[in-house]
């Protein structure tokens, strides 16, 4: 008993810097936020603020704009997981033998991750700017043309491609790893039982590799979701504000339109919806390998 | 004797710390405006400061920059936090009913009335009060391109290409006139004409650069058009008149050049930087710029195809006159300072003739009193034009310093370039904004 007893206070101990953490850099802020989403707070009134309710949950809800930074956030989200993986997995696979063999290519490969996605912005900014970039230039000299990269019709899409270049690398970081942890007995043994090229890919190694692939997806879509820095450089939140992305709309409902309490409010939305769908994930997930068992 | 010795080796601790952070190490620190010109006169006035025998080692300045991007918003953080990050901040116009509460009134020197005069102090006032020095005036002038203008209106045969081509987009035929006396609509007929995809014999590949980007400072560029057409904001009995004839005529006027390609079709990610690197391609006939453009649109070295060909005028009239909007740029205290004295006493002197003039020479833009002016006329012709244009043409729009200014500038931007870009109707625009600015300036 008096061992059990000791055995709980070093637990208790042991866990009390985790908890103080855990209460001071999560808990607190949280409280904050959970008080300025139903309050009418300012900059000027930050130690003041004054309850009003779901008033700000409702500005929040009826705002077009939030809708349209939503279903910005989705399918930027969407697209770009999907072709970043894509990519990243036909590479992996297509290049595995040569990485092997020349380990310093990954090296090089990997060079996209290193620079700041506000610092890609930039990059592309100039770019793609009609009388500096090296893009628009060769257009125009060729075809006697300049295609608005950044325009209404096509800000989207330019904003793909650039987050694709960027992250591919990183969806075949992992894919070639997880490739390379096949096991090669049994790709020998696909191979001796007369498994074509394109069966074996497609009944050995895709399985095998599928829940690098989920992971992959999921973090890749997380990241595009939440997409701020190369977007916030490259177009602001677009006129109209057809590129603000969730993140953006929250930053300019804070700092630009100083309506702290509907900037909360949308972050608990946010909040809320990322741990329902996360949760449900999960509890998919969990049934589905008690399924198996 | 273990316990003392921990307390001994404590207390040495914390008597280091503070040696470390006692003031013998602080300075004056000053937050400027990065990235412009504004940045390299600082530099040179903090500089000449510095130099000064009697100022006194603990209050030399240090200059801190960030990103312009987001300045006022990581200011208006960093302020209501009470940082002490910075001494002296940068302080604009449209910003001080933001800022006022948390930074303190200042002494200016006792030149500055007659190096300034009383107008431009009073862009750094508030409820009565000095809370700033003013540096930079910032206002508009029309760039142009006085060889293409010149050509056209010694050409019979372009004259008539250009009634043309006005009488088609604008409804009436027009004849080419002298820039400093062009109406709105001369200008838009301008651009037109030097457009190649609206007239293919054009030199220019667009007759005009418009900064269509969604962000505030774009929306000062374009409001002179509307205020020349008798656009305010609000009424003297605080009614919001943004839905107006005015407002829609600089809006469709906006519009119609964007459409027709009088502008690169990627002027709607355009502001300060892209609008310049067109015009100094030499591919662009005329634009509306800022002032703190003029040394590098002038420059040689900086833009070798426009500088010896480019002039500037005061924006085109409209009905009511002719109109640049016009804030001040300034240096203020923060009230939570570290070293406010040295701070206060930097101010004094930034407001001093012997600043002013230092300020002037390395690419600052201060609006000074004729007699000032003239000390540095030779070497700065555009500060003359600066005084000159800020009392003739100059204007602030009925709440334009309202402690929610700035967010007014956003609401439009993000509704007009909505407009521009074709994503939502005029009316649905100007109601938007109608609406939001009850909400902003109520």
């Amino acid at each position: 008993m008096n061992t059990q007893g000791a055995h709980s206070s070093e637990f208790r101990l042991l866990a009390m810097p985790l908890v103080l953490f855990l209460l001071v850099f999560l808990g607190f802020p949280a409280i904050v936020n959970l008080i300025y989403s139903v309050s009418d707070v300012s900059f000027e009134t930050l130690r003041q603020p004054r309850i009003t309710g779901l008033s700000n949950f409702a500005a929040v809800w009826n705002d077009r704009a939030f809708w349209q930074a939503s279903w910005f956030s989705f399918r930027f989200g969407a697209l770009t997981a999907l072709l970043e993986c894509a990519l990243g997995l036909v590479l992996a696979i297509f290049l595995s033998p040569l990485i092997e063999r020349r380990s310093w290519l990954m090296a090089i490969l990997m060079l996209p991750l290193m620079v700041a996605p506000a610092l890609v912005g930039l990059m592309y900014r100039l770019v793609l700017h009609e009388f500096a970039g090296p893009v628009p230039y060769y257009l125009w000299a060729w075809f006697g043309t300049s295609v608005s990269f950044l325009g209404p019709t096509s800000a989207f899409w330019t904003l793909i491609v650039v987050e694709t270049l960027q992250w591919t690398p990183f969806a075949l970081l992992l894919f070639y790893m997880a490739y390379r942890a096949i096991p090669t007995e049994i790709v020998e043994a696909s191979a001796m039982d007369g498994a074509r090229r394109w069966h074996l890919l497609w009944y050995v190694e895709l399985p095998l590799m599928a829940p690098t692939i989920v992971v992959a997806l999921l973090i890749r879509f997380i990241d595009g979701f939440r997409v701020f820095d190369n977007v916030y450089v490259l177009t602001g939140s677009g006129p109209g504000g057809s590129t603000a992305s969730l993140s953006i709309y929250i930053y300019e409902a804070f700092f630009k339109q100083g309506a702290i309490g509907k900037a909360v409010a949308a972050s608990v939305i946010l909040f809320a919806v990322s741990f329902a769908v996360l949760y449900g994930l999960n509890f998919i997930a969990s049934r589905r390998k008690g399924a198996l068992r | 004797m273990t316990f003392t010795k921990i307390k001994q080796g404590g207390f040495l601790a914390v008597a280091i710390a503070s040696l470390l952070a006692s003031p013998a190490f602080a300075k004056v620190t000053v937050l400027g405006w990065p990235g412009g010109p504004e940045e390299t006169a600082l530099r040179a006035a903090a500089d000449v400061y510095n130099a000064k025998s009697d100022v006194a080692e603990n209050d030399k300045v240090e200059l801190l920059f960030f990103n312009r991007d987001g300045f006022w918003d990581k200011l208006q953080a960093d302020l209501a936090a009470g940082s002490k990050a910075f001494d002296v901040n940068l302080l604009a116009t449209y910003s001080i009913g933001r800022y006022a509460p948390f930074m303190e009134p200042v002494e200016l020197s006792g030149e500055a009335a007659s190096v300034y005069g009383e107008s431009v102090l009073k862009t750094m006032q508030y409820e009565g009060k000095q809370f700033g020095v003013p540096t930079d005036l910032s206002m508009h002038f029309m760039y142009y391109r006085k060889d293409l203008v010149e050509a056209l209106m010694k050409d019979d045969a372009a004259k008539a290409k250009y009634a043309e081509i006005s009488e088609k987009h604008l409804g009436k035929k027009l004849e080419p006139k002298n820039p400093d006396e062009w109406t709105w609509d001369d200008y838009a007929a301008t651009a037109l004409y030097f457009t190649q995809a609206v007239n293919p014999d054009s030199p220019t590949r667009y007759g005009t650069v418009l900064q269509l980007k969604n962000l505030l400072f774009n929306i000062m560029v374009f409001q002179s058009l509307p205020r020349a057409f008798g656009g305010n904001w609000m009424d003297e009995s605080g009614k919001i008149t943004v839905n107006s004839d005015a407002y829609r005529k600089g809006l469709e006027t906006y519009k119609l050049l964007y459409d027709a390609g009088a502008t690169p079709s990627d002027s709607l990610s355009y502001e300060f930087a892209e609008a310049n690197a067109a015009y100094t391609s030499g591919q662009v006939a005329a634009m509306m710029q800022w002032n703190a453009a003029a040394s590098d649109l002038t420059s040689k070295e900086k833009s070798p195809t426009v500088a010896d060909v480019t002039e500037t005028v005061a924006p085109p009239a409209g009905p009511e006159g002719r109109f640049t909007h016009i804030h001040g740029l300034g240096f203020g205290l923060n009230k939570n300072a570290e070293n406010k004295a040295g701070g206060q006493a930097f101010i004094k002197w930034l407001s001093s003739k012997e600043a002013a003039l230092t300020y002037a020479r390395n690419n600052g833009a201060p609006a000074l009193t004729p007699e000032v002016v003239t000390e540095v006329a030779k070497e700065r012709p555009d500060l003359v034009k600066l005084g000159e244009f800020a009392s003739k043409y100059g204007y602030v729009m009925n709440g334009g310093t309202a402690a929610k200014a700035l967010s007014v500038y956003e609401l439009q931007a993000k509704e007009f370039t909505g407009y521009w870009s074709g994503q939502q109707s005029l009316d649905d625009a100007l109601a938007n904004t109608e609406k939001g600015m009850a909400e902003l300036l109520k």
